[in-house]
Formats: C-alpha cells, structure tokens, sequence
C-alpha cells in the first residue's frame, strides 16, 4: 500500500520477520495468527531473556513484547536489545495490560516505536504496524 | 421481524436519510434494534415497529433510523488522506487563503474520530483550521462531542505518541485536549437536505458515506457536497469510493485515491 519496508531493497525475498515476547502462550497464538496475517514469518518467546537470546542469533524486523514477564521483563529487554549491534532496527511494539498514561509515556521514551494496550484486536495491531511503517 | 417489516425499514431509510439497507442487514437490524425497544419501553422489536407503522412518531422513527445507519469509523482511517491534507493540501490552502483558517467539513463523523484525525493533522501540520463535523445520529454525535474514547477504541489508527500528546487519560476513558476541540464544532446535518445557507467549505471529507447510499439518491448527496465547496475545493472519499461515472463536479486527483477536485462553476456551464 504504497509504504516501503526499508528492508525491501535487499529482502525482498525472504518473509518479513517478527518475534512475538510474551509469557502467555494464548496471547502469543492469538497475536502470532494475525502478524502472520500481515505476511509475516513468526517466532516467539516466553521471557526477554529467550528473546534477547534469539535476538543475538537474527534480529526480527518487528518485536511485539510484553512488559511483566518472569525472568527478564520487556522494559530491561528493550534496554539491552538497543544495546545489541543492529539492535536500533527493528521495530519494537509494546504489547501490555499496563495502561497508565506514564507508563506509556516511560516505554516511548525507553526506545518502543509504539505500545498496544491490552486487550487488542486484528485491527488495532494492523493498524499499530501499519503506523509504524512495517506493513 | 417479518420480511415486511425489512422493506419499511428500507424504505424508510431511503426516503428519510438515502441510506441503502441490504437485505444482508437484516439480522443486524433485528440485534441493533433491541437495544432501541427496551429504551423506547417495548417488549420485542416487533411491538415497537408495529407501533411505528400504526402510529409514525417522529423520535421513534428517528431513533430506529440512527440505529440502523452505519457507525463503523476510526482514527486516521485510509491513513494516506490524512497524510496528503497535512502534508500537501494544508500548508498550500493555508497560504493562499492568507492566514484565515482553512474550512474542513467531516460529513458524516459518526462517533468523531474523523473530526479528530483531521484536528490533529492540522496541529501538527501548525495549520489554522475550523473544522465542523456533522452526522445525522444524534446518539453519535453525542459520543464525538464528549470526545472520550475506550483503550480499545482510541489505539485503533492512533500511535501511542499520538494518543498521548493529544488525549488526557481520565479512568477508563481516553479524552480529546482543549486544544483539538478548540477547532472542532459539531452538529447535526441530514446530508440529502440541500444547504440552507451560503457557508462554503475548503475541504471536504465525506468517506464511506455514499458506498452506503441507496444509488438513486447518490447524486442528491453528491449534489449538496458539491453546493457546500468551494471552486477548487478538494473532496476526499474513501480511496474505494467515487462520485458516480457522469459527475463533470469534480475531477479525480492522479495518484491519489479518494481525492477529487470541484470544477470551477463557469468550466461545468461551458460542459
């Protein structure tokens, strides 16, 4: 629909990728058919400790995380994952229950490219990906 | 429901507001109708359209019409519009009408998130706008004019960032600033009563309206948009939606979708 995905030029091939963070396997299947429904290929994890190990294998183009999870939570994943060499580049959607408006404001700032408040739908995360330039 | 009852309700729509009731919507007729029995103190669906067709009342008659037009609406719906007024028409109309705000009509806002998108692509565009937003569902317009939207509701179409700059978090709900109401007025309009005064829009946005309308009355609507805009003026529909194949009113704008532009009146006498 007219927006590029700026991985195009030299992937245009290969499926676009995204890793689903999330401790709940029900939010990760039900979010995991819709981003598949975008065209995309789809990993996941439980905690940001398997993503961050993930992520220093191949870093996804798209990364809708969680924020309370055991292990590693979002927020220090998404710390670290910016650290990490090409970490800067894939686009990181918040995918919570937490709604408050400074908490959104502290994951904005912390480096997501865009927050989902639970509970969602196709449209709403459609449209978060389509706002964020990845579909 | 009867079969019967169905074609009233078309008829009904038709003649009263050009909505085009497909015989696809019956089931959802019945189910959005409930709600308006029980408030209209009705035991079923039934007694109260029988009491309408015995006794036509107007807000009755009115409050089923609302119930069955279609409310489906959302923030910065068919993004690209959002982005061709800001970035391409807004800073052009801006100057040329000399720093008077530029005059943007959403017709048909339903519950208001049009009227919003386009307040906020005008600040942040730093455009002067004065935008009226009208529907013919007073129930809607209630909902656009408090301006409070459901986390489901207010992330369909808003970036976070968005949503955050220009919405204050109160409880559940998600509420426009001063700052976009400053611009917004909303009211209700019918949109086959032809204008009743000279008030003349720059911008028209009336998307998923005439996709909706029985095609006979197509034009009628059509017409009133045309009668509202100014020589030049642009008219954005949903990308999918045109004005019908003999209109010479307006021209359709190369490369983007939805958009078209209204003849200058003496070009429409000479063709």
């Amino acid at each position: 629909m007219g927006v590029v995905s700026r991985f195009s030029g030299t992937r245009t091939l290969t499926p676009r990728t995204c890793l689903i963070v999330d401790d709940s396997r029900i939010i990760r299947k039900v979010a995991r058919r819709i981003i598949e429904g975008l065209g995309f290929e789809v990993d996941e994890a439980a905690d940001g400790s398997e993503a961050l190990a993930f992520c220093a294998g191949v870093i996804p183009e798209v990364i809708l995380l969680d924020w309370s999870m055991p292990v590693m939570d979002g927020m220090t994943f998404l710390r670290r994952l910016r650290a990490l060499p090409g970490g800067l580049a894939p686009k990181v959607l918040f995918c919570t229950i937490e709604t408050r408006a400074e908490r959104i404001a502290e994951a904005l700032s912390a480096g997501a490219d865009d927050y989902v408040m639970k509970p969602f739908d196709g449209e709403i995360l459609t449209s978060k990906f389509a706002e964020v330039g990845a579909v | 429901m009867t079969p019967d009852d169905f074609d009233r309700l078309q008829s009904l729509m038709s003649s009263r507001t050009g909505f085009r009731l497909t015989r696809d919507r019956m089931k959802l007729a019945e189910h959005r109708l409930g709600p308006v029995a029980r408030r209209e103190g009705f035991e079923t669906v039934d007694a109260m359209l029988a009491s309408l067709w015995a006794k036509p009342v107007a807000s009755l008659g009115w409050s089923v019409i609302e119930a069955l037009l279609n409310p489906e609406t959302w923030f910065r719906r068919d993004r690209a519009s959002f982005d061709t007024l800001a970035r391409e028409l807004l800073p052009a109309l801006s100057k040329a009408r000399g720093g008077q705000p530029v005059r943007i009509w959403a017709a048909g806002c339903s519950t208001g998130q049009e009227a919003w998108s386009l307040a906020i692509a005008a600040q942040e565009a730093g455009a002067a706008v004065e935008i009226v937003a009208t529907d013919l569902s007073q129930r809607a317009l209630e909902k656009a004019r408090s301006g409070a939207y459901t986390g489901f509701e207010i992330q369909r179409g808003l970036k976070a960032e968005t949503m955050l700059r220009w919405f204050d978090q109160a409880e559940d709900a998600w509420i426009a600033r001063a700052e976009l109401r400053a611009t917004v007025h909303f009211a209700r309009a019918n949109l086959i009563d032809p204008p009743a005064d000279d008030h003349r829009f720059d911008i028209i946005f009336c998307r998923h309206v005439l996709v909706d309308a029985d095609p006979a009355r197509r034009g009628e609507i059509l017409d009133n948009l045309e009668r509202r805009l100014v020589n030049d003026g642009c008219l954005f529909l949903g990308p999918d939606e045109q004005p019908d194949g003999d209109s010479i009113a307006f021209r359709p704008v190369a490369g983007r979708k939805g958009l078209f532009v209204k003849s200058p009146a003496a070009l429409r006498r000479a063709a």
